[in-house]
């Protein structure tokens, strides 16, 4: 009887899934990203360039009379959460999921999405283990870690003159991955760094690490982490009174670094993935996602927005055009796709591990904005 | 380094101190412990920055109406809540957490991101010796100091003071000597909620408030009362300032990655070679 | 007319069995997915029922401990290339050696003080497993662990696995009954009564509880094994306080000393968790009022356990 119980339980919650109404015959969307959690700001600008791009390709008649249907999956920026995020989007079933953020969110996640056969362009993960020749269903636009890490690594050398370089980063895999190959940079420079020291994302107080890098007086602080642990790091560094000019990769690329550290960011130089005086399309592009943007409970990001924005009306959105929904043909129009996208100098093409080739941008905190970096 | 770690631990020493001293008091009376503690102490926080976004309070002040606040607060949730916990350790404990991730997620919904948090505590830079830090921490470290002299000014002179302890020890006698017990445990959760909340609002503008901020100090702070003696304040106060300093210490001069081990494995050597900890008195049951 | 009636039982009994048996050929994926973890999780929360249920003792460590199941596998799988299925033994093992090294000498402390240690030691482990990167990777986790795999035939799909998982849920009721029916089992309640008149019946307290909290490891690293294969990534922040939390909660709902009660109840709160996923920040509220109003309106599951506290001595403080 007890077993019997157990059943009915199981089969009365069947009964509420297999009630849930259909959905009509819309091209389902996939995005997943932290929405909730440390990673909320990334996630959110995430958000606001799939809607934008959403709202423009169904205003204009959807893909051939289709309309395309956001499935948003929160994955809290949480690895283990990822995968059952992506799981449910497999389940849902959508079409192809353009999205990701964080590099241990994406590298669990996309195992899902390639033994699922799932279309997954990501955004939001810069960790080069994620293209490599093992994957087949899993896209990247956004630059990697070694591009970004090896431009700074030189970037502070050559142009900033910095001699004693410390790197704090976190231990998850973005920032491991940032310092691996900015150290490598570095080392082939001739430089060695005077310090380096770890975190974990949730961490709030950094004056054990900043001590530790405040006694090795460096000239510059390399910072692979992400918000808010970044503006909190600057805050912190500033406070204990630590003068090395700060300089890291994608994860500070976020408009909240200002929010959070207004004072100590000042004069930060990053790689970014979007800056809106690359060319007129991108100022274009920016002001008009500003303005939708502006009124809501969440201010706009267009860092964040630009990627996911870009990946859906110039990549997903025309192959959806060309190859319809067959997984194995929208797969295969990816993988072949290349062009022009606002804000990344000369084309773009995918490569045989699926990663976008392009060229990044850098750019430098300046009275609380991102400014394209001019030299010094 | 010595000096900014020392300093540095103190103050976080001195926070796990105050929302430990949440933890004793109820368990002094009541024999229980709330593992809500940690998010009321994020409550405070959040409600300090909502009044200061608002009305702009000077700092006491500020911290006086937070205080006051979840004085209120705690006594209301006693009443409706607690009081139905009463039944044995698992029940209460289990409930109290369930608390927790109401009010956890009850202000995630508002505040899904990190916010930066007004300094009411002024924001220069003070340099004692080599170590630099911001002014708030003094304030830290002061109003702890007034807290505990408060309070055990409270205890040792004032009749409600003397209700508790009365309950504390023995509360069926207290009882029958004409204390109002369910008087005095509403009273003594309205403290343990009011200077927590006072600890969030001290903690405020030193880092930025987040909804899951109360998660891990309300566990440290927990190892701290244990550590000192859960049913003793100055212990507690002690265990906070130790914990604090300590895992400061492990984590410049060993590794950052343990420096939250320290907490717990202090908890747990504790737990096994004494049971009351260091500053207690109960003697405890091994059977 | 028993005899009809038993006969009538029989059928019905039957009848769940092979519509449960059949539930991948007819239910949705997503629910065979469900369905796994709901028979998964009965492993530790039947491992707690035992430490609880029969001792008195409340771990809030068995998120870690199953934690530590599936890390063992996890790594002799991915990192030493051993097949899943010869890794069984050793992540039982390491679970339970674990248990007693931390914990077996905090056994002996009055309720409330175990708690307490119990909280130390999951956040130890957890802190460990987060912290120690050479070995676990971290917050990057243990990712492409394999499928179980039985000949060539792999567990790769939920619907694959579920058998599996039905068989481990089954044996683990039965064996749980065998043990409670045992003379250990024996000694283990007359544990949790009254602690004191079973000392005085001379019964091999401490050795009885450092055997129980064996057991409650062992069905917990046996759980996280199972768990490891099918997620086949895992994280440290999946055996956190929370999912300790969790377990706790399932077996105190269910009951403590009734493990189909806590079999059922898994499968209620997990498909509660499951369903209110799409509500975000809600759900989580929700899980919390369901928690907090559980406890205050029905401690029920557990009145069995209640130490009537009016009868106890002055000096037990339990």
């Amino acid at each position: 009887m007890k077993i019997g119980k157990l059943v009915g339980t199981i089969g009365a919650a069947a009964c509420v899934v297999m009630a849930m109404p259909a959905l009509a015959q819309d091209i389902k969307l996939g995005v997943v990203a932290g929405m909730s959690g440390p990673g909320t700001s990334y996630g959110i600008g995430i958000r606001q360039g799939a809607e934008m791009a959403v709202k423009e390709i169904n205003a204009a008649g959807g893909i051939k009379g289709r309309k395309i249907a956001l499935v948003v999956a929160d994955d809290a920026s949480n690895p283990a959460q990822s995968v059952t995020a992506m799981q449910r989007l497999v389940n849902e079933p959508v079409d192809l999921v353009v999205g990701g953020w964080g590099s241990s969110q994406v590298l669990a996640n996309m195992d899902v999405a390639e033994r699922a056969g799932l279309p997954y362009i990501v955004v939001g993960a810069t960790n080069p283990k994620i293209t490599t020749d093992k994957n087949k269903w899993t896209f990247r636009v956004i630059f990697t870690d070694s591009v970004q890490a090896e431009q700074i690594a030189d970037a502070a050398v050559k142009r900033l003159g910095m001699k004693r370089i410390a790197v704090i980063h976190d231990a998850n895999d973005y920032g491991v991955g940032n310092r691996d190959i900015f150290l490598a940079s570095l080392k082939k420079i001739g430089i060695e760094p005077v310090a380096m020291v770890s975190y974990q994302s949730a961490d709030k107080d950094f004056t054990a690490q900043l001590s530790r890098i405040r006694e090795a007086n460096p000239d510059g602080l390399a910072i692979f982490g992400t918000i808010p642990a970044a503006p909190a790091i600057m805050n912190q560094a500033r406070d204990l009174g630590i003068k090395a000019r700060f300089i890291g990769t994608g994860g500070l690329a976020n408009e909240n670094l200002m929010t959070l550290s207004p004072k100590a960011s000042e004069g930060t130089v990053l790689t970014t993935y979007f800056h809106e005086d690359v060319d007129a399309q991108a100022r274009a592009w920016a002001d008009r996602y500003v303005k939708e943007f502006s009124g809501s409970a969440q201010p706009p990001r267009p860092v964040l927005a630009a990627w996911e924005y870009r990946a859906i009306k110039f990549i997903a959105a025309p192959c959806l055009e060309s190859s319809g929904t067959d997984k194995e043909k929208l797969r295969q129009c990816i993988s072949r796709w290349k062009g022009k996208l606002f804000s990344v100098p000369g084309e773009a093409y995918f490569d045989k591990t699926g990663q976008l080739i392009q060229q990044s941008v850098l750019v430098e905190v300046g009275n609380g904005a991102f400014q394209a970096f001019k030299g010094k | 380094m010595f000096d900014q770690l020392f300093i540095g631990g103190l103050a976080t020493g001195c926070i796990y101190a105050v929302v430990g001293l949440g933890f004793t008091l109820v368990y002094r009376t009541l024999r229980m412990v709330n593992f809500a503690q940690g998010h009321v102490f994020m409550a405070g926080a959040f409600l300090g920055l909502v009044i200061a976004e608002r009305v702009r309070l000077p700092a006491l002040p500020l911290l006086l109406v937070v205080g006051a606040v979840a004085f209120a607060l705690g006594m209301v949730l006693e009443r409706l809540v607690f009081r139905r916990l009463y039944h044995n350790h698992e029940v209460f404990i289990v409930g109290s957490i369930g608390l927790g991730i109401v009010l956890m997620n009850g202000v995630r919904v508002f505040f899904p991101e990190p916010v930066p948090f007004p300094k009411v505590f002024g924001s220069t830079v003070v340099q004692i010796g080599t170590a630099r830090f911001q002014e708030a921490y003094l304030w830290v470290v002061v109003s702890t100091l007034v807290l505990v002299v408060l309070l055990h000014a409270m205890f040792t002179y004032t009749r409600t003071g003397r209700a508790l302890r009365a309950v504390a020890a023995d509360a069926e006698i207290a009882g029958t000597v004409g204390v109002n017990v369910n008087r005095a445990i509403a009273f003594t959760f309205g403290l343990s909620f009011a200077v927590a909340a006072i600890a969030g609002v001290l903690i405020g503008p030193l880092y930025f408030v987040s909804f899951d901020m109360g998660d891990m100090v309300g566990l440290k702070a927990f190892s701290a009362a244990v550590f000192g003696g859960i049913n003793s304040i100055p212990g507690t106060i002690l265990g906070g300032l130790v914990i604090g300093v300590l895992e400061n210490f492990a984590g410049g001069y060993i590794s950052s990655a343990y420096k939250d081990l320290v907490a717990f494995v202090i908890l747990l050597v504790m737990l096994i070679w004494r049971p009351t900890g260091l500053l207690g008195r109960e003697t405890p049951v091994k059977v | 007319m028993t005899a009809f009636r038993i006969s009538q039982r029989g059928w019905i009994v039957v009848a769940a069995l092979a519509a449960l048996v059949a539930l991948p050929g007819y239910a949705p994926q997503y629910l065979v997915h469900v369905a796994n973890f709901i028979l998964i999780y009965t492993l530790p929360v039947i491992g707690l029922g035992f430490l609880t249920g029969f001792t008195g003792r409340v771990s809030l460590a068995q998120g870690a401990l199953f934690g530590v199941g599936a890390y063992t596998t996890a790594l002799l799988t991915t990192k030493l290339g051993w097949a899943p299925l010869a890794t069984l033994v050793p992540s039982v093992l390491m679970t339970v050696v674990l248990a007693v090294a931390l914990g077996g000498a905090a056994v002996r402390l009055a309720g409330l003080y175990f708690v307490m240690a119990t909280i130390g030691i999951q956040q130890i482990v957890w802190l460990v497993l987060m912290n120690w990167i050479e070995l676990t990777n971290g917050p990057q986790g243990v990712r492409s662990i394999p499928a179980i795999g039985l000949g060539g035939y792999e567990l790769e799909t939920p619907q694959r696995f579920f058998f599996l998982a039905l068989a481990a849920a089954g044996i683990s009721y039965f064996l749980a009954k065998r043990v409670i029916g045992s003379r250990l089992g024996l000694y283990l309640r007359a544990l949790s009564d009254d602690q004191l008149a079973a000392s005085s019946v001379a019964v091999e307290v401490g050795r009885a509880k450092v055997t129980a909290l064996a057991l409650s490891a062992a069905w917990a690293g046996a759980g996280g094994f199972l768990y490891a294969h099918y997620v086949r990534y895992i994280h440290p922040d999946m055996f956190g306080l929370e999912a300790s939390v969790l377990y706790l909660v399932m077996s105190m709902f269910g009951g403590y000393r009734s493990i189909a009660g806590m079999i059922v109840a898994t499968a209620i709160l997990e498909s509660a968790t499951e369903y209110l996923r799409p509500f975000g920040e809600f759900r989580m509220i929700a899980y919390g009022m369901i928690l907090l109003l559980g406890m205050m309106y029905f401690p029920k599951g557990i009145l069995t356990l209640v130490r009537r506290r009016a009868s106890a001595p002055a000096t037990e403080k339990s």
